[in-house]
């Protein structure tokens, strides 16, 4: 009995041992799991998911990536934790700018990509400032940024308010909110308020002093919000949410806005270029009789757009094994594919200054009107700055912002506790 | 009665007991590990990495210059203790303290001795109540976050059937949000319930039998036998959910997130938000704080049900 017990144990342990190995040596596929919030409803998984599953086909047999779904506000709070368990995945998108900066950059967590860079001539097509403002002072470069600029503006139910032979680039916030009547704009408070954050962005870009202030705190971020240009867009800010606010403002998620949107209840959102894909077709999130076909693409009144060059995008994390890099390094070059730039571009909109387009690409960007509306709605005296989102602190564009927003359209906070108790917070986030 | 259990002939062991030390140590080694690795160590380490300053990533750095303690060495607790936050989080937890031992361990309490005297429809009761009990914390905030909605929501919904005008927004509005919160854990307490019920059915029947000869009323029993009886189960529910609250995480991160304002902010909430913006330094002293509210809770529940003391 006793013999039988160990020919089976033996047995089974080298099953086991057979299994592992076969599994190594008959698959060859690197397979990666790669986390992400561009998945599923997301508007970024337009573009993002037929990239991955494009890449899949291209380097079948050879890499595989399995997209790991994560909602958009905890991926960069994700991203730290799995920093700081030293288990970050095998390539990250962006994260915390203050958490790269300060811990990243400074402890070497990241693969140089000046090598990549030099080696595949990648200068030719990327962005200049870009590629400056992710190289280290010792000439390492962070991250690879798609070099595709998409400046923010907004889309307007042309069925709800019409603007007559002029643009917003013509008009005022003043002179829009005049045209726009009794019809609403889509804000929100919940997440990290990201509708609202782009109008007060615009509101302080038109305010003395406001778009220098914005331009100079994308690295330094803004630790006292008791300036006379704040003030004054948080004021206005304020009557706008009071007497043109949708009437689920307070609280709404991004999904909540947009539905504000198109469902008709609200007649503006402020967004980027990426949300185009959702005004196409129908796609079970139009109602109340929305049509795409109806919406407009501007920039914002006072002809503001906001963009901020200044960012990261694909990194590869120091602790990646040496045939994930082998990936994460054959992804970006895919992603700086010709072909996916212009398929970038088609879903999410935005210009590629240095890529000379294909036949291709202006055939099918003429057909998207609304597109290329939206994109060529900037024009050379556009004021282009970065949002308010990129001056703030992590805690503060993330959670404090949208938690004071309820209390200053209640009136029970004022413009100037407003920026008081942005400051304060602001203050007690920043690192001794 | 003695208190030497163990040891004869002047305090020593016999040979036989001595034979068996090894193995003891044996046996208890594994869980005496898991604990000092689980346990000991994090709670060590969160105590230590309190004074220093620390991102989470480098190195922490200590300062070990007494002459300035409210700016060096105890750095990060003055700070918390000088955040906005820091005030209403404190205020948050004694009222939601108050209200877990009394209302929360009143309805799990009440729940208990109904189910224990089996009234009519008691597994259906059982059944409905112990559901919200599989869900988690985080699915509860959301319902709720639907069910408080302004626009959808059904609470509103029935108010306004009343005041066709009334618009509550409740989680971002004060006072409204801290009611909004308070009601997404305060009615479920089936913890309680089971706790008390273990403790009704255990007490001996002839007790019981012993009233009714006496002539002693329902009401009577339950005042005068069955909660004195059941103080243990009672003082442990107190002291779960009291401890609950100054854990308590998802229920406002998933609904307010601490606002309006800092209306609704809790000491786990600082503790996350520090950690976002890698103040790991804060957010441990945060921890050290929430610990030694836990103990000290533990401390006065211990002696104000007399928990060490035997009921019967």
């Amino acid at each position: 009995m006793k013999l039988f017990q160990k020919l089976v144990s033996l047995a089974l342990i080298l099953m086991m041992a057979l299994s592992l190995v076969s599994f190594a040596a008959a698959d060859g596929v690197v397979e990666v799991t790669l986390p992400t919030y561009k998945t599923g409803e997301n508007v970024g998984a337009i573009f993002f998911e037929p990239l991955v599953e494009r890449f899949n086909a291209a380097y079948e047999g050879k890499y595989h990536i399995t997209l790991e779904e994560l909602t958009q506000d905890m991926y960069t709070d994700k991203i730290k934790q799995l920093g700081a368990a030293n288990a970050l995945p095998f390539l990250i998108e962006g994260g915390d700018t203050e958490w790269i900066k300060q811990v990243v950059i400074p402890n070497d967590m990241f693969v140089d990509l000046s090598g990549l860079i030099a080696d595949n001539n990648l200068m030719d097509i990327l962005i200049d400032s870009q590629v400056a403002y992710n190289t280290t002072e010792d000439g390492k470069v962070f991250s690879i940024c798609v070099p595709v600029t998409r400046p923010m503006g907004l889309y307007y139910n042309g069925s709800m308010i019409n603007l007559g032979d002029k643009t917003c680039a013509d008009l005022s916030w003043d002179e829009f909110i005049a045209v726009l009547g009794d019809n609403k704009i889509a804000f929100m408070t919940g997440e990290n308020a990201w509708t609202t954050q782009l109008v007060l962005g615009s509101l302080i870009a038109v305010e003395e002093g406001g778009a220098e202030l914005l331009s100079s705190h994308t690295i330094d971020k803004l630790m006292d919000y008791n300036q006379p240009c704040i003030i004054n867009a948080v004021a206005k800010l304020q009557k706008m949410m009071q007497e043109n606010g949708t009437s689920n403002q307070i609280g709404a998620v991004y999904a909540d806005a947009a539905n504000a949107f198109m469902s008709g209840n609200a007649a503006v959102i402020a967004n980027g270029s990426w949300m185009v894909g959702d005004f196409a077709e129908d796609g079970g999130k139009w109602s109340n009789g929305f049509n795409g076909a109806d919406v407009r693409g501007d920039v914002l009144p006072g002809n503001v757009a906001l963009a901020n060059n200044d960012g990261f995008q694909y990194w590869i994390p120091a602790s990646a094994t040496a045939e994930q890099q082998e990936v994460a390094k054959a992804f970006i070059l895919f992603t700086l594919q010709q072909d996916n730039i212009e398929a970038y571009m088609l879903a999410e909109g935005g210009v590629a200054p240095k890529l000379t387009p294909s036949e291709e690409y202006v055939a099918a960007a003429s057909k998207n009107k609304l597109l290329y509306e939206y994109v060529n709605a900037v024009n050379a005296d556009t004021i282009i700055v970065p949002n308010v989102g990129d001056i703030m602190t992590s805690s503060i564009g993330n959670t404090e912002f949208g938690n004071l927003l309820p209390l200053l359209i209640s009136g029970e906070l004022t413009p100037e506790a407003f920026c008081q108790q942005l400051t304060v917070l602001a203050q007690e986030t920043a690192l001794d | 009665m003695s208190t030497v259990r163990r040891g004869r002939k002047g305090g020593k062991y016999t040979l036989m007991e001595k034979r068996s030390f090894p193995w003891i140590y044996a046996f208890l080694f594994p869980t005496l590990l898991l604990f000092a690795v689980f346990y000991v160590e994090p709670i060590f380490q969160t105590f230590v990495t309190s004074f220093a300053r620390f991102n989470g990533y480098t190195p922490p750095q200590w300062s070990l210059d007494f002459s300035d303690l409210g700016g060096t060495i105890f750095r990060n607790y003055t700070r918390l203790f000088s955040m906005n936050s820091f005030g209403p989080a404190i205020r948050n937890l004694l009222w939601w303290s108050l209200i877990a031992m009394t209302v929360h361990v009143g309805i799990g309490t009440a729940v208990g001795v109904l189910l224990y005297n089996r009234l009519r429809g008691w597994k259906f009761v059982r059944i409905v109540y112990m559901v919200p009990n599989v869900i988690s914390g985080a699915a509860w905030a959301m319902i709720y976050r639907f069910m408080f909605n302004d626009d959808i929501g059904v609470i509103n919904n029935l108010i306004r059937r009343l005041d066709p005008s009334s618009h509550i927004q409740w989680f971002y509005s004060s006072p409204a949000a801290f009611w909004a919160i308070t009601f997404t854990w305060v009615f479920y307490a089936v913890i309680v319930a089971l706790v008390v019920m273990g403790d009704l059915m255990a007490i001996p029947a002839s007790l019981h039998e012993a009233c009714e000869i006496d002539g002693a009323s329902g009401f009577q029993k339950l005042i005068h036998i069955d909660l004195p009886l059941c103080r243990n189960a009672i003082g442990t529910s107190v002291l779960l959910s009291v401890t609950s609250r100054i854990a308590m995480y998802e229920n406002i991160a998933l609904t307010s997130r601490g606002g309006p304002g800092n209306d609704t902010y809790g000491l786990a909430l600082i503790l996350t938000k520090s950690i976002t913006d890698f103040n790991y330094g804060l957010a441990n002293a945060t921890a050290m704080l929430m610990f030694v509210f836990g103990i000290v809770t533990m401390q006065i529940i211990n002696r104000v049900f007399r928990m060490n003391d035997p009921v019967y």
